[in-house]
């Protein structure tokens, strides 16, 4: 099953079976570790020796490869220019450019946070591609996520989807009466989208009110406690896990603090 | 059962009322059919059985309307929607959005109602089963055609087991396919026991299927009783409600002499067959 937004791949790994909650706490972890500490090599280590082997173990590991690059590419690209050659503070000039200047200081801060930003995107594609949407939200609502956030979070990976079709469906109609999209610059076509936004707003408008009526005529918002259909298996090993996981997070950045690590 | 008392009822945005002293009983049991002209009230009807009207409009509201005994504007609509299921048009705007699979959308319900799983999962899989869709449970309600989407969201609120379930134009939004998908599932529906009071322009559909039929116009009950009997009713035509393809096929036939003067004009398809059938024969006795 699949929705639009999702990536979900899916597989009968031990990533793939374990509880998503967990793996949420394993994206917590590898996420405070990577912005946490203060080195380049830590969240090349964390990428390298435990997100990238998970994606592999799982059995994603190409179409992770393809996602976390394609996702973070643009933001590397920015990040290495501005950086690499405005780097504010004064440090060891490797090469000049008129005004600007590569600095090695620059380009350790742009590969410090390149590395991050690769930690951090790594392990929610991870957790995205071995994770069905359904089971997740079911997860964490039996984790405590209250019913009325869950729902926000699961309706609009589903309805973003139907929204931009609905957006195609206006301007499809608009076309065939005469409107042409694309010609001129960018800046006319941006104009002639206006027209779209009045019938996307208002169709959106009313079926605002229709979904609420179709949630309320199913006790949406009860003060009765909600159970589940559907129950994600858990273990004392893998709540255990989870715990371990962040402490050893926490105890990594206190470490460098401290100057340990 | 389902009883008006007087019911009057204008919404907050406009001066006249758009119901105006109903006084209905719809019978326990059954497939009951609201007909009329577009703004004659049909929907501020279906939504004032629903406990929408008063619970969720407000308005100026008079009268009384029940459902089993309880007064809907009495009573929270959270428990009125146990009594009372409600399928609107548009398929689409009635996925919750909230679960990802058929079989878990249909759940939703009894989830926010606090139902025991194991008890949740025998309702889930008799309702689909009941209603044909049991081979679409894994599916993303999502990726469903309208016929289908109707029938999950006749599903979802079957499940909770209401002694009523009104829907509002269900299949004026689906190609003729989905429209089938729907009223089969809506014959189940009525095996089941469930009064169904169906709110539509498909005047055929009714005509096949309905116990009784009532006709609003401007705000009132017109007319009432079997649909062969209304949908023959020549001020249907005045009343812009119009009547079936087949009694109006019948009713030219009839003016040109072909069919017989003492034979009531047909509300389906069977009626009108029979009904020419024997005109012909009566034809071909002459000469």
């Amino acid at each position: 099953m699949s929705t639009g937004l999702s990536v979900y791949r899916g597989g009968d790994s031990f990533v793939h079976r374990l509880n998503p909650v967990t793996k949420l706490a394993f994206v917590a972890a590898v996420v405070i570790a990577a912005f946490g500490v203060d080195s380049l090599w830590w969240p090349a280590l964390l990428f390298a020796a435990l997100v990238l082997p998970g994606a592999l173990w799982a059995g994603v590991g190409r179409r992770f490869v393809l996602l976390v690059f394609g996702l973070i590419a643009p933001f590397l690209v920015i990040l290495f220019l501005l950086q690499g050659l405005t780097y504010p503070d004064p440090g060891t000039v490797l090469l000049e450019l008129g005004p600007l200047a590569v600095k090695t200081e620059g380009l350790l801060f742009a590969g410090t946070t390149a590395l991050r930003l690769l930690v951090m995107v790594g392990a929610f594609v991870l957790l995205l591609l071995t994770t069905d949407p359904g089971t997740l939200m079911s997860a964490m609502q039996q984790a405590g996520l209250p019913p009325k956030i869950a729902y926000v979070v699961a309706a609009t990976m589903q309805i973003v989807p139907s929204f931009q079709a609905r957006a195609n469906a206006i301007l499809q109609a608009q076309q065939a009466r005469g409107m042409d999209t694309s010609a001129g610059g960018a800046l006319a076509r941006g104009r002639r989208l206006i027209p779209l936004m009045g019938p996307l707003l208002l169709g959106a408008l009313t079926d605002v009110e229709n979904r609420s009526i179709a949630m309320e005529s199913r006790a949406f918002g009860a003060a009765t406690r909600p159970t589940a259909l559907t129950v994600v298996p858990d273990s004392a090993a893998q709540r255990a896990a989870r715990w371990a996981m962040i402490l050893a997070a926490v105890a990594a950045v206190a470490l460098n603090t401290l100057g340990v690590l | 059962m389902i009883v008006f008392e007087d019911f009057t009822y204008a919404y907050p945005t406009g001066s006249a009322p758009v119901l105006r002293g109903i006084d209905l009983v719809v019978e326990e049991g059954g497939f009951h059919g609201v007909v009329g002209a577009s703004g004659a009230g049909k929907s501020t009807l279906a939504m004032a059985v629903a406990g929408f009207i008063p619970h969720a409009q407000g308005g100026e509201y008079a009268g009384r309307v029940a459902v089993g005994g309880a007064v809907v504007a009495d009573t929270p609509l959270p428990e009125l929607v146990t009594r009372v299921g409600l399928v609107q048009q548009n398929p689409f705007d009635q996925i919750s959005g909230a679960r990802f699979t058929v079989r878990e959308e249909i759940a939703f319900g009894l989830e926010n109602l606090g139902v025991e799983r194991e008890e949740m999962a025998r309702r889930v899989d008799a309702v689909m089963a009941d209603l044909g869709i049991a081979g679409l449970a894994d599916r993303s309600p999502y990726a469903l055609s309208g016929g289908q989407q109707q029938v999950v969201a006749v599903a979802s609120m079957l499940v909770m087991r209401p002694e009523v379930l009104v829907l509002d134009e269900p299949t004026s939004q689906l190609d003729p396919g989905g429209a089938r998908m729907v009223v089969e599932a809506l014959g189940a529906v009525r095996r089941s026991g469930v009064t169904v009071l169906l709110v539509t322009h498909a005047l055929e559909l009714l005509a096949e299927h309905a116990d009784t039929l009532h006709v609003l116009v401007d705000g009132e009950i017109a007319a009432q009783g079997p649909p062969a009997e209304t949908l023959a009713d020549d001020r249907m035509e005045e009343w812009g409600v119009g009547r079936p393809r087949y009694t109006e096929a019948a009713a030219r036939a009839r003016r040109d002499g072909l069919w017989e003067a003492d034979r009531a004009l047909p509300a389906t398809l069977g009626a009108a067959a029979a009904g020419f059938r024997a005109a012909v024969r009566t034809e071909g006795g002459r000469r």
